[in-house]
């Protein structure tokens, strides 16, 4: 095996974990999330012999991945109404019946009803812990950008804990 | 409470994060994602359609039915990790292909799988009962599912193959041919070859056969492992429907091959759907051949 080739696969089994679970919390659905990385690695690999000699290639690879999800949200939402033939369900939908003012669970489901730009910048700011300068390169957009779009993000989920706090309070 | 909210929004997303089952992960790390070093096939006119050929056997005919969906981008990225040889199924594989294929709408819904192909990170999927049959190809960046339904019962000859192939193209432009179909008594290997020298291997069990490739040669012959030895069957194949007849152009032709007696007529109806998802009602054509 050549050097290039290993070089590719070490970075396959190095990234791949980070990125498929970075893409799960932006499109909330397996299916759609394994695709994405797919089609990122793809695109990687096809790009190797430049992306190899980037100080970090994994940040190129997620700058591709969070194109790909921001471009596609429209589309992904479309397929799925064909597929099912009614109105978009909840993501996450998946899960077992939440506890009952989990507010894990209040901040999940309101993060899956945000747009796709502000649950992007979400979960590259607090899952990957990215600082704001890098999640602006992943999006491609100013810093400025990415600090009113995750701050919109923040104060609806801010409200959806409260929420949650009040529930705990009076059942309590 | 910004401190908080945000130790709480941490927290969350890892607990989310951590129902990644690891075996999904497994399954997109061991994939080859390498680009093909030679691509098979000559750059066709764009046809945009699908379209399943119909079964033809030598004691009747077979009506078809095909639907054709296309669930993702049309991305290919010229099937980047295809191989002419089946190759073994990355853990998570074939789940993760069976799950995309049978949607509860999917024309394959509630028939059993028979035979599944894998190639590189393809999976090409056989699912039939006793009178209808579709296949599933499940891409990194597609999936397409075709339906068919037989309207007399399918009889091989031991020692051949009834074929049925259909070339496809998205709407990047890259095509890629499949060939499908039953095995003969007798039949353990099914190697194609195609005008240009290729030889493809088929996945080959169940009384089934699969291959696919990329790009749009025809199948010249095969070459069939059978209890006698080797058997070469021809073919003579070439597109029975007429492109301008749709706005979507497709191409389907079905045939037994081994010289044996093959008549009859097919009836298909083709639909396309791709990148944005939409799905359109097909072009009905009737055809018939006789050899």
């Amino acid at each position: 095996m050549d050097r290039r080739r290993a070089d590719f696969d070490t970075f396959v089994a190095a990234s791949t974990d980070s990125l498929m679970r970075t893409a799960y919390l932006i499109v909330g659905d397996l299916q759609d999330a394994e695709d994405l990385v797919q089609e990122t690695l793809l695109k990687v690999a096809g790009r190797w012999h430049r992306v190899r000699r980037m100080e970090h290639p994994v940040a190129y690879a997620r700058r591709i991945l969070v194109n790909r999800a921001l471009n596609d949200a429209g589309r992904r939402t479309r397929r799925r109404r064909e597929l099912t033939g009614e109105a978009l369900p909840d993501r996450f939908d998946d899960t077992d019946e939440p506890l009952a003012f989990d507010a894990h669970d209040e901040l999940l489901k309101v993060l899956a009803t945000l747009p796709t730009r502000q649950r992007t910048a979400i979960v590259l700011r607090y899952f990957l812990d990215l600082p704001e300068a890098e999640v602006a390169a992943a999006m491609k957009c100013s810093l400025g950008t990415v600090k009113s779009t995750a701050a919109r993000g923040l104060a609806r989920l801010e409200q959806a804990l409260r929420t949650t706090n009040d529930k705990r309070s009076i059942s309590t | 409470m910004t401190e908080q909210l945000e130790a709480e929004v941490r927290a969350a997303l890892h607990e989310r994060a951590a129902q990644v089952p690891a075996a999904r992960i497994a399954q997109l790390t061991h994939t080859d994602y390498h680009p093909r070093t030679r691509r098979l096939g000559p750059p066709r006119r764009v046809r945009p359609p699908l379209a399943i050929g119909a079964l033809t056997t030598a004691a009747g005919t077979v009506g078809a039915v095909a639907v054709i969906v296309s669930l993702t981008a049309g991305a290919s990225n010229a099937f980047a990790g295809w191989t002419a040889k089946p190759t073994p199924p990355a853990p998570g594989q074939l789940a993760g292909a069976r799950a995309s294929c049978e949607t509860s709408q999917s024309p394959i819904s509630g028939l059993p799988l028979k035979l599944a192909d894998t190639r590189g990170p393809y999976t090409f999927a056989i699912y039939a009962d006793s009178n209808s049959s579709a296949a599933c190809i499940k891409g990194p960046s597609f999936v397409a599912v075709s339906a068919s339904v037989a309207s007399s019962a399918v009889n091989v000859p031991a020692g051949q193959i009834l074929l049925s192939t259909s070339h496809q193209t998205d709407r990047g432009g890259d095509g890629y041919s499949f060939a499908d179909g039953r095995t003969g008594a007798g039949v353990s290997g099914v190697t194609l070859t195609l005008d240009d020298g290729t030889n493809v291997q088929a996945t080959v069990g169940a009384g089934w056969f699969v291959a696919w490739w990329p790009g749009g040669h025809p199948i010249k012959s095969a070459e069939l492992t059978t209890p006698t030895g080797i058997v070469n069957q021809t073919f003579n194949l070439s597109p029975e429907i007429p492109c301008h007849l749709a706005p979507r152009c497709s191409s389907s032709v079905s045939d037994v091959g081994g010289g044996g007696p093959a008549a009859g007529g097919g009836t298909s109806v083709s639909g396309f759907a791709s990148g944005g998802g939409e799905v359109q009602s097909g072009s009905v054509q009737s055809s018939s051949r006789s050899r």
